[in-house]
């Protein structure tokens, strides 16, 4: 927050981000080509049980959902790495940081507590995504655009769950008011 | 055909990358309500996916004239507790599971730890389902819970 006034900018390499209308019907663009030449259903959250699948042996990993989804999951999994990776690259260089906006200013932990912290948050994604069913992918974009009411009740709760944490932290534990 | 999907994977990430999707500052300001971004982009995507699909289900087919089937997901407690939970972790990691992988492509080495987190959450899920099933009301494992 500069001046009250939120950033405009992104944190990599301080990018002016895209059009809001622009990355909407882009992401959109996508959803819709995977329905449309495989018959797939967006959801990233589901991949993270791909992963869990190759390692650990329980009846839920063995789900029809799971084993006929990875062939397909696992790679646009690996093209979100390979996005990110050319975004880096053509905006300016691929370099390892540390930096988080904010939340160095406001709170300041150094590396093993960002670790830590992205850990306790990470736990709460995995598990939270899939006693949900799906995250902001499947249930907020695909679910809600395919009006299933299961994914307007998550949408709701996460969002819920989402604005409660982050108005408690930045404006009662580590107010952001004044900061440079 | 799995090509296709890396290729997908790719503009989904990048698009992630450059709009603020997967950016700590920028959803910290949507649940702020001090940065507009997110809701337009998550407006914006709903808005142009709906009628996508309704044509898409409509044409009943494929490209290639593959029969459409779309798994629905179900409803039960999970979605309002599962939702809230990862909610929580979605605002403390500034990254839903998607933007995750786009910021470890990025290079931010902090979120290798979200996802060591989400990984280890989604095997807790996993290993704990039978137990927490009738709690929950969670569909049977057969029938699976959908592709989210």
């Amino acid at each position: 927050m500069v001046n009250g006034e939120w950033r405009t900018r992104l944190i990599l390499h301080d990018l002016v981000p895209l059009h809001w209308a622009l990355a909407g019907a882009g992401i959109a663009g996508i959803t819709l080509a995977l329905l449309f030449v495989g018959s797939r259903r967006l959801g990233v959250s589901t991949g993270l049980e791909d992963i869990c699948s190759l390692v650990l042996p329980v009846r839920y990993f063995r789900r029809a959902a799971v084993l006929s989804g990875r062939g397909w999951r696992l790679p646009l999994l690996g093209g979100l790495l390979l996005g990110g990776f050319l975004s880096a690259i053509l905006g300016g260089g691929w370099e390892p940081t540390w930096a988080l906006g904010v939340f160095d200013q406001a709170i300041g932990l150094g590396p093993a507590g960002k670790l830590a912290w992205m850990f306790i948050g990470g736990l709460l994604i995995g598990f939270g995504t899939r006693l949900a069913g799906g995250c902001t992918s499947g249930h907020g974009i695909f679910g809600l655009a395919n009006f299933e009411l299961p994914s307007l009740v998550t949408t709701v709760s996460f969002m819920a769950g989402g604005i409660l944490t982050t108005q408690l932290i930045y404006r009662v534990l580590f107010p952001l008011t004044g900061a440079p | 055909m799995t090509l296709l999907y890396v290729l997908l994977g790719t503009v989904f990430g990048f698009v992630l990358s450059r709009s603020g999707a997967a950016d700590y500052d920028f959803i910290q300001g949507m649940f702020l309500f001090t940065e507009f971004q997110l809701y337009g982009i998550i407006g914006a995507a709903v808005a142009v996916t709906a009628p996508g699909i309704w044509w898409i289900k409509r044409r009943g087919r494929t490209l290639g004239g593959q029969p459409i089937a779309i798994e629905l997901k179900a409803l039960h407690r999970g979605n309002v507790l599962g939702g809230a939970l990862f909610g929580v972790g979605w605002s403390l990691a500034g990254m839903c599971p998607g933007p995750i992988l786009v910021n470890i492509g990025e290079g931010k080495l902090y979120a290798v730890a979200a996802l060591a987190g989400a990984l280890v959450g989604a095997g807790a899920l996993g290993s704990l389902y039978e137990k927490i099933q009738p709690l929950f009301g969670l569909p049977p494992l057969n029938v699976g819970t959908g592709e989210g």
